[in-house]
């Protein structure tokens, strides 16, 4: 069983940063997918710089990062919020993923850690900011 | 029929269905590959699927219902984790329109998901919002 959720909630502080996370975006480009903002034409057409990969996929490493905070805890104590910005990630786009410890709050079933948290393109534009909380 | 005019007749609580997934190993192994995630225990020794796994299940029920929206992208997104995914078992995502608004001439629509599992406790709740693009 994991611990590090335990870990974080002992040792963390207001203000700490997370271990990121890098990622190459992936995912896989299908010229008849069902929604073409993922194919390369279609996406130009509408101002992208070519097919966007899905939001569903760079949530996906946001809640990577997250669990590695947070671990077992987060699968049943996890909230997170997060809007897309910047234009979004194409295949190949570096991204690193942050976080950032904003509050911690004392609830009755346990401390409740807050962060800030965004995602970053190789170009050091924000592509997803939000936040995130879990009991520690 | 157009974008805005479909826009303007949808309903707010237009009900998405419900979608049932198998969260049998194959799937699973699928997902983590394809989102190169890295932190196996949660598979190989929690025996849970990634957090997030039947999240790309959301945009697909609301593209499976509106048949004349050609594309859409995300704008928000929330989610609350409730219980774990466990690998092994069903889960069934229950979804509905809860708002629509137009905001610098883009048609922003809102849809709330839940996923439960086979004993219907809820697992997951979602919240998110997208940008009907043509």
């Amino acid at each position: 069983m994991s611990n590090k959720g335990e870990k974080m909630g002992r040792n963390i502080q207001v203000g700490q940063e997370i271990p990121v996370l890098t990622k190459t975006a992936f995912m896989p480009i299908e010229e008849d997918a069902r929604n073409p903002i993922h194919t390369e034409g279609y996406a130009k057409k509408f101002g992208m710089r070519g097919a966007l990969v899905a939001g569903s996929t760079l949530l996906s490493y946001m809640l990577e990062m997250l669990y590695n905070t947070f671990g077992e805890k987060w699968l049943s104590h996890g909230k997170i919020n997060i809007s897309f910005i910047g234009g979004g990630a194409l295949n190949g786009d570096q991204i690193i993923v942050h976080g950032l410890v904003e509050s911690i709050e004392t609830q009755e079933d346990g401390d409740r850690i807050t962060l800030d948290i965004w995602m970053e393109n190789q170009n050091g534009v924000k592509i997803m900011v939000g936040q995130a909380s879990c009991l520690g | 029929m157009s974008l805005e005019s479909d826009f303007e007749a949808l309903p707010i609580g237009f009900d998405l269905g419900e979608w049932e997934m198998n969260l049998d190993e194959k799937t699973i192994n699928s997902y983590a590959d394809l989102m190169q995630w890295q932190a196996r225990e949660v598979i190989d020794k929690l025996h849970f699927a990634p957090p997030g796994t039947s999240i790309n299940r959301h945009p697909r029920m609301q593209f499976a219902k509106f048949t004349n929206l050609r594309s859409a992208i995300w704008a928000k997104s929330e989610h609350e984790f409730l219980k774990p995914f466990k690998i092994g078992t069903k889960i069934f995502i229950r979804g509905k329109i809860v708002d629509k608004f137009i905001k610098r001439g883009r048609f922003y629509k809102v849809a709330e998901f839940e996923t439960l599992d086979e004993n219907g406790e809820v697992l997951m709740r979602s919240r998110e919002t997208g940008i009907n693009v043509e």
